[in-house]
């Protein structure tokens, strides 16, 4: 194969394409967009699925970075200065906010009918300084009855929705169907009591258990641990387009080397095995698509090159080789995959992604979205292109090798 | 030139038919060669072995010395675009060509220059120097044709193979390929090998090589 073999192809594909019928040339890249689409969309919307659902959790629960008490060499229960910690964390550059948290736990009881009927359930408390709380997590933007003031006060409480009760499905560890306005009674673990107010209620779908906890003030919570200044963890929120989260993990152990650093990804627990089962889907259907998209692809050239068979055979006849008349049609192929390609990506960029802006489908972690990476598409482009190289050669191939006065006479 | 050595060529099938039964005989350079016989005789067959069309079952095929059975098929394909030239009953042109650009094809592949110059001469030889943009469907048929004997001739070839190429010409057309066809045997030395049905086309000829059933019946 050389130079003039190379521009011998390009001229019979360009001949073949240009003077060919233009309906089935728009017909079959209108197929191959379809194609293109098809395996853009199924895994741009399950990524979406699995995105919204770590979005939910780092929005919701985690923020991007914990940082704990120290492990080694000896087992410490609390962030010790936490104030100066965060303040450290907070010099990295990229660092969006941090804020901490004191994890307690404690039995709930709540007398409904106000007649000395107590139900009792147990259910994380989390003490947070909700001024902080807001630049890393959004529960406050879930509050479905009452409110989350930045000046809760002690005798105040917040709690999700499914400790609450009442809201959607029933808990089989709830209160009942608690309300703004009520009482709770929490025992912690420490033997401590203490009754609060409900004074909001939030409702998180997606987020992992938060949605079946409670929140006091970081004040009340040092209170009941008889603590200052301290902290059960530290959440960090950041900008990934500054440094990837194995960086910012790095810089936050070089300022505290004692602490325990985690990823949010290591919280995921049974949503991670959603993302994970919805990760092994989207490469399933991916593949599938883009096999799909390959026999798609290959009857499209197959038609094509039978309907040619009896050019390829006076090309033949006349002394053009066989792998000229087969990189022509791999030319052609690749044209039509070309364009196909691009009319997908200007259906997927320019119709299906404003079109979900404006009529979102609405999932239990937020609004739907087709989520892609630069590496992705430039995968499902790459694989589309190489079937379409096979899908062009083969069928080239095919009719090629039959005898040159049966592809002339038929 | 050709030397042609017991060929025999048998299709096969349920019952095989052997369309050539062993066939032998010689044509010098610059002859201009007709096969006759009726419909079957194997001529068609004998024109598309010796154009390296088809593979024969046996015998032996000498063009120039070649033993063009002992090619492979790459060899073959290369023999057939550097050394012959064949026009077709049915044209055999390629319909998303144009006239220019079937003539040229052929010297397009081995990367010579001026080839769409010789290509406009040729198509000007063949009196079609008007014709030289449009597309075969917008050509009769002894236009076509004769855009096929320019396109068989851009690379010089050693033999030019005529399979019954005023078959589907009226007789002004026939008359036009044949005067063409002398013109080229007389003036360039240029051999060809024609498949005829008409006895009076015999004043063209140097020679007829007359087949019956597969085997020469004779020449004159």
């Amino acid at each position: 194969m050389n130079g003039i073999d190379f521009k011998t192809a390009i001229f019979v594909a360009y001949k073949t394409i240009t003077r060919g019928n233009k309906s089935t040339a728009v017909f079959t890249v209108f197929i191959l967009s379809l194609s293109f689409f098809n395996l853009m969309f199924v895994s741009g919307f399950l990524n979406g699925f699995s995105d919204g659902i770590m979005r939910s959790m780092i929005d919701n629960s985690t923020a991007h970075i914990i940082v704990m008490p120290q492990e080694k060499p000896t087992v410490k229960e609390f962030i010790l200065n936490q104030e100066k910690v965060r303040a450290q964390i907070e010099t990295i550059p990229g660092v969006v906010g941090t804020a901490r948290h004191y994890q307690l736990g404690g039995s709930f009881a709540y007398d409904k009918e106000k007649m000395g009927e107590f139900k009792r359930v147990s259910a994380p408390v989390i003490g947070v300084t909700q001024s902080e709380e807001k630049k890393i997590l959004t529960v406050y933007q879930n509050i479905v009855s009452g409110e989350f003031p930045d000046d809760l006060k002690n005798d105040e409480i917040i709690l999700g929705a499914n400790l609450a009760g009442g809201f959607g499905t029933k808990q089989t560890s709830d209160l009942g169907g608690a309300v703004v306005g009520d009482e709770v009674q929490v025992t912690y673990s420490n033997g401590i009591i203490r009754t609060y107010t409900i004074k909001g209620i939030f409702k998180i779908s997606m987020g992992g258990s938060v949605g079946g906890t409670a929140f006091i003030s970081a004040q009340e919570a040092e209170s009941v641990l008889s603590v200052y200044d301290n902290a059960s963890e530290i959440m960090v929120r950041v900008d990934l387009i500054h440094g990837t989260l194995d960086e910012y993990v790095e810089q936050i152990e070089t300022i505290v080397p004692n602490l325990k650093i985690e990823k949010y990804t290591n919280r995921l627990s049974t949503v991670g095995i959603l993302v994970d089962a919805f990760n092994i889907i989207a490469v399933i259907v991916t593949v599938i698509s883009i096999i799909v998209a390959a026999i798609t692809i290959f009857v499209m050239i197959y038609v094509n090159a039978v309907n040619k068979r009896r050019q390829i055979g006076i090309l033949k006849a006349i002394g053009i080789k066989e792998s000229i008349i087969e990189l022509s049609y791999v030319f052609q192929s690749l044209f039509y995959v070309i364009l196909g390609t691009a009319l997908g990506l200007v259906i997927v960029f320019s119709l299906v992604v404003p079109l979900l802006q404006i009529r979102p489908i609405l999932m239990p972690f937020g609004n739907a979205s087709l989520v892609y990476t630069f590496v992705e598409i430039f995968i499902n482009i790459i694989s589309l292109t190489i079937s379409g190289i096979f899908a062009g050669f083969i069928p080239a191939k095919m009719v090629a090798r039959q005898n040159i006065l049966r592809s002339i006479w038929g | 030139m050709i030397k042609v050595d017991n060929l025999t060529k048998t299709y096969p099938g349920e019952v095989p038919t052997q369309a050539l039964k062993g066939v032998s005989f010689e044509i010098k350079k610059g002859e201009f060669v007709a096969l006759m016989g009726r419909s079957g005789s194997g001529k068609s067959t004998l024109l598309h072995q010796l154009g390296l069309l088809d593979i024969p079952t046996s015998g032996t095929v000498l063009i120039d010395g070649v033993d063009i059975l002992a090619l492979s098929d790459a060899e073959r394909t290369s023999f057939r675009l550097n050394h012959l030239g064949y026009v077709f009953q049915e044209y055999a042109l390629i319909a998303e060509f144009t006239a220019l650009e079937n003539v040229y094809f052929p010297a397009m592949v081995l990367g010579g220059e001026r080839n769409k110059e010789r290509a406009s001469e040729l198509l000007k030889l063949v009196g079609l120097e008007e014709r030289l943009h449009h597309y075969p469907g917008e050509m009769s048929g002894g236009e076509q044709q004769r855009v096929a004997i320019a396109r068989a001739l851009i690379n010089n070839p050693k033999i030019l193979f005529a399979d019954e190429a005023t078959a589907n010409l009226d007789t002004v057309s026939s008359e036009v390929v044949y005067r063409l066809f002398q013109k080229l045997n007389k003036e360039l030395n240029q051999t060809i090998i024609m498949i005829t049905h008409e006895p009076e086309d015999r004043k063209y000829m140097d020679r007829v090589i007359w087949l019956k059933d597969g085997l020469i019946e004779k020449e004159d």
